[in-house]
């Protein structure tokens, strides 16, 4: 599908969620929620369990569908969208639990990122000369410069399903960039990490936002992580927006304090 | 065998002219493996060296190489040493630190690195080094808002140099010119040491020397241009200076560079080397992993390996050195040929190894025997840096793996009366880098080289035995001998055990601090239902220091039956809780141990060694790998062991 859309400079709005309210029969996930994403910039979804943060993710990569509200990206305003079109339009992204294709090696996975920009037909698919083997071969050279740059050049060959948590979860960071996405939303990308994989993860995030120049909006539990890397930092609680602003405002928020540290009753 | 060549640059010319479509050098990029010919390294190397040149490199300068085996890294030496400059390899792990010793001692004017870990290295000790001019990156991620105006990247050099070259035909011979009247008794490189014992030094190798000693062993093994090698040693080791960069530019053969360190054993299978090169360590690594993974196979397979590893064990070295065996041996070796070794040595990339050889440390017979039984010609060779390489060297057909055998074409060697080794040799030294009076310590009036080693002629077969550095040999208070290495090693062919540290000299008794190896023990423990959570509480365990002591009982009683080591049995030992590290200060980055600095860091545990108790506290003070500090604090235990009398030789036969 071929639209255009604006260009968009560093620094503008990228993504803009609208009065956005989701519910899954009585419960309510989301209520009322605004905030934008600028280009180039960082942002952290944070929160308590519960609050919303991954149904915000899921509802932005048109997985969920909001009852209220509306989200414009690129410039074009949406209330409905099927993750699909999302995709197509360049949002990537990577889930809480690892979602690979076990059986299938690190290059695969990653190549897999690439279907939505391989153009030749099923014959030529098939027929693996001519014009599909070319970009093919396109494609992997891109792919191995992911490879090279999350430098996971040892498990090239080696089936995800053997390796560690950690591994995995970079392999899946090469999946979601092999979409090569304007935006990527990375759902808790340190859970579960102990403090080196955690570090090395930050570092790939942190270049892969400068190098590249990705938009980024991650969920993450890890304040330390949280703080140091983002831009700007929006604070859900039970579905509802409790904080918006630099990591030093959100950190004296006393509403945030509250909600994350609690009060003396 | 003399070569017309006098330096490494004109055998890089001569190269291109007699071989240009060989391939030169191979380095996997993005997943593929990337050729140069010997024409396209020249091209290349000549326009860098006009780089350089344009930067201010001039003869007699030294410029320091920084990083892993890297192609580029490679051209820079040969780009300097084409302007009569002298590169300086760097080891890339060591810490700002210990780096800036190097980069101060040899006044660089310029620093060839990497990646930005190294930029960054460099740029944090830059105000101690005001020689340094240019720092140049081989890989620039990272490195794009670095706002550093004497930051370059080596492409960028070498386009620079190949556009002047185009551009102004005087440069074209005045390069020509440089790289023809190069002279063989010009500095050619300075490597520095590891410095186990002390301060690293920097041993100034000439040319021609260089050269010389390694068209003996070019000839020695039979290297010619058809052969391959994997460049995966430390730079700044006299092994990769020796084995890839010197041999390959006079035999004309092919270095391939691995992708990354994490993929050598992967990139080791796909290049299929020719010669290959290896420490005791990286061998007994391959085989703990190997037993590991047929421990974990189903029972036909084990059974089946098992079975003709042992026949591999009954035949294969003897067929290896051509002696005879029985008929039926021969038809189950080459039947486990087919089933195991063929498809093992393929695993292991081993295929196509014509030569192998390992040095740097005393290797377990058993393994030794283990991978020649599977018919890898892998010999053993004694040398240094001093010597550039080799001092005595194993020819085909005369192996063993208690000796480091005869000496090498050309080499002298004469043994003082406390045993020192002292050598003369075609590629010697020529001096310590601006430390006349270490050179004059360690050349005698004669022009032989002290190698602080001690050892001894084996008379039946004239092979050498080096027992240990000749300061480290000590007395007991008995007077008997106290070879701490030499039963280290013994302790260490045990695959449980990783590192063992002796004390004794000047004590009534030996003692001994263990490492455990944790891949092996931990295989173990998996094995045997023992839950450790860290290094430490594994070391801890009960069950684990019974088996150390079975394995020190052994060792006593292997000592046992040699009347000049009997005194040195070990009586009591325990094990660290902590391994030894090269980042504490503890190893060499070659992974040798600092037996003074341990004594010291450790002295209450030796104190409870002697003393008698059963325990003792420690805390030691360790350094993480960002360089943050932490203290690591145990109580360990100590385990005495039996002691064997002096057996005589009718047992030990």
């Amino acid at each position: 599908m071929m639209q255009t859309y604006h260009q968009i400079a560093r620094g503008d709005t990228l993504l803009a969620v609208d009065h956005v309210s989701l519910s899954f029969g009585g419960v309510k996930a989301i209520t009322d929620v605004s905030f934008d994403i600028r280009k180039g910039e960082i942002r952290a979804i944070i929160g308590p369990n519960g609050a919303g943060k991954t149904s915000m993710l899921n509802v932005i990569n048109g997985f969920y569908h909001p009852q209220k509200g509306q989200i414009t990206f690129k410039g074009l305003t949406r209330s409905r969208m099927r993750p699909s079109v999302a995709a197509s339009q360049g949002i990537a992204r990577t889930f809480q639990n690892v979602a690979l294709f076990k059986g299938m090696s690190t290059l695969d996975n990653i190549m897999a990122g690439r279907t939505l920009k391989m153009h030749r037909n099923f014959f030529w698919q098939c027929l693996r000369h001519g014009p599909a083997m070319d970009e093919e071969i396109k494609h992997r050279e891109f792919v191995e410069d992911i490879i090279d740059f999350l430098e996971i050049q040892a498990i090239r060959k080696v089936p995800v399903g053997k390796l560690p948590y950690g591994l995995q979860k970079r392999v899946e960071l090469g999946r979601a960039l092999a979409m090569e996405p304007d935006l990527l939303l990375l759902d808790e990308p340190m859970a579960g990490m102990n403090l080196e994989e955690k570090e090395d993860m930050s570092r790939f995030i942190v270049d892969v936002n400068q190098q590249y120049g990705t938009t980024i909006a991650l969920i993450e539990h890890d304040m330390g992580v949280v703080m140091d890397l983002s831009d700007r930092v929006v604070v859900l609680e039970y579905g509802h927006k409790l904080a918006d602003g630099t990591p030093d405002d959100v950190k004296a928020n006393e509403d945030v304090i509250k909600a994350y540290l609690g009060v003396a009753h | 065998m003399q070569s017309q060549e006098k330096t490494f640059p004109q055998l890089l010319m001569r190269n291109a002219a007699l071989r240009g479509d060989r391939p030169a050098l191979r380095h996997k990029y993005l997943g593929i493996w990337q050729t140069w010919t010997w024409s396209d390294v020249a091209e290349i190397v000549r326009s860098y060296a006009q780089g350089l040149y344009d930067r201010g490199l001039r003869h007699g300068d030294t410029i320091a190489v920084i990083g892993a085996n890297r192609p580029k890294l490679y051209w820079t030496m040969m780009a300097a040493q084409c302007l009569g400059a002298i590169p300086v390899p760097v080891y890339a792990d060591s810490v700002a630190d210990e780096m800036i010793f190097v980069l101060e001692n040899a006044g660089v004017k310029m620093a060839a690195v990497q990646d930005q870990e190294q930029v960054d290295k460099v740029f944090s000790i830059m105000d101690r080094l005001p020689d340094l001019q240019w720092v140049l990156y081989d890989w620039g991620r990272g490195l794009r808002d670095y706002d550093e105006p004497r930051l370059l990247s080596i492409d960028q050099l070498i386009d620079g140099g190949r556009e002047h070259l185009d551009r102004d035909p005087q440069t074209i011979k005045q390069l020509d010119d440089m790289i023809l009247s190069g002279r063989g008794t010009e500095i050619s490189v300075i490597l520095y040491t590891s410095g186990t014992t002390g301060r690293s030094k920097g041993v100034m190798l000439s040319a021609e020397r260089c050269i010389d000693a390694a068209c003996d062993s070019v000839a020695f093994d039979k290297l010619n241009e058809n052969d391959q090698v994997l460049a995966y040693l430390p730079l700044a080791w006299v092994g990769d200076h020796y084995m890839n960069y010197a041999q390959g530019l006079v035999a004309g053969f092919c270095m391939a560079c691995p992708e990354s360190a994490d993929t050598v054993e992967q990139d080791l299978r796909e290049i299929g080397p020719t010669f290959y090169f290896a420490p005791p360590r990286v061998f007994e690594n391959l085989l703990t992993r190997v037993m590991i993974r047929m421990e974990d196979a189903s029972a036909p397979k084990r059974w089946l390996f098992h079975t003709f590893i042992e026949i591999a064990r009954r035949y294969g070295e003897k067929i290896l050195n051509g002696q005879s065996v029985p008929f039926s041996g021969f038809l189950l070796y080459a039947l486990g040929e087919i089933l195991i070794y063929g498809p093992l040595k393929n695993v292991l990339g081993f295929t196509r190894v014509r030569v192998g050889y390992t040095a740097g440390e005393a290797i377990g017979p058993k393994l030794f025997s283990f991978y020649r039984s599977l018919g890898i010609n892998l010999k053993q060779l004694y040398g240094q840096t001093e010597a550039f390489l080799y001092v005595t060297v194993q020819p085909d057909g005369e192996i063993r793996a208690d000796t480091v055998g005869p000496l090498a074409p050309h080499v002298e060697v004469k043994l003082t009366e406390s045993g020192e080794v002292l050598f003369k040799s075609p590629g010697m030294f020529v001096g310590y880098f601006r430390d006349a009076e270490k050179t004059h310590e360690t050349m005698t009036e004669d022009g032989f080289v002290r190698t602080g080693d001690a050892g001894f002629f084996e008379p039946e077969s004239g092979h050498l035995k080096i027992i240990d550095r000749a300061k480290d040999v000590g007395k007991l208070t008995s007077g008997a001998l106290f070879p701490p290495k030499y039963v280290e090693n013994k302790l260490k062919f045990f695959p449980n055990i990783k590192e063992a540290v002796l004390f004794g000299d000047g004590h009534d008794f030996v003692t001994c601090f263990i490492n455990i190896d944790l891949t092996a023990v931990g295989n173990w423990a998996e094995r045997n239902n023992v839950s450790y959570a860290s290094y430490q509480e594994l070391a801890g365990h009960p069950d684990v220091y019974a088996m150390i002591a079975a394995h020190v009982e052994d060792t006593n009683r292997i000592l046992s039956y040699e009347p000049m080591m009997a005194g040195a049995q070990i009586k009591r030992f325990l094990i660290l809780h902590k391994e030894l590290d090269a980042d504490d200060g503890e190893l060499t980055r070659t992974q040798k141990v600092r037996r003074g600095f341990i004594a010291e860091r450790y002295a209450p545990l030796i104190t409870a060694l002697y003393d008698g108790t059963q325990e003792a506290d420690i805390t030691t003070e360790v350094i993480f790998e960002d360089g943050r500090k932490g203290a690591i604090s145990a109580r360990v235990k100590i385990v005495e062991c039996e002691i064997f009398p002096l057996a005589t030789k009718e047992k030990a036969a």
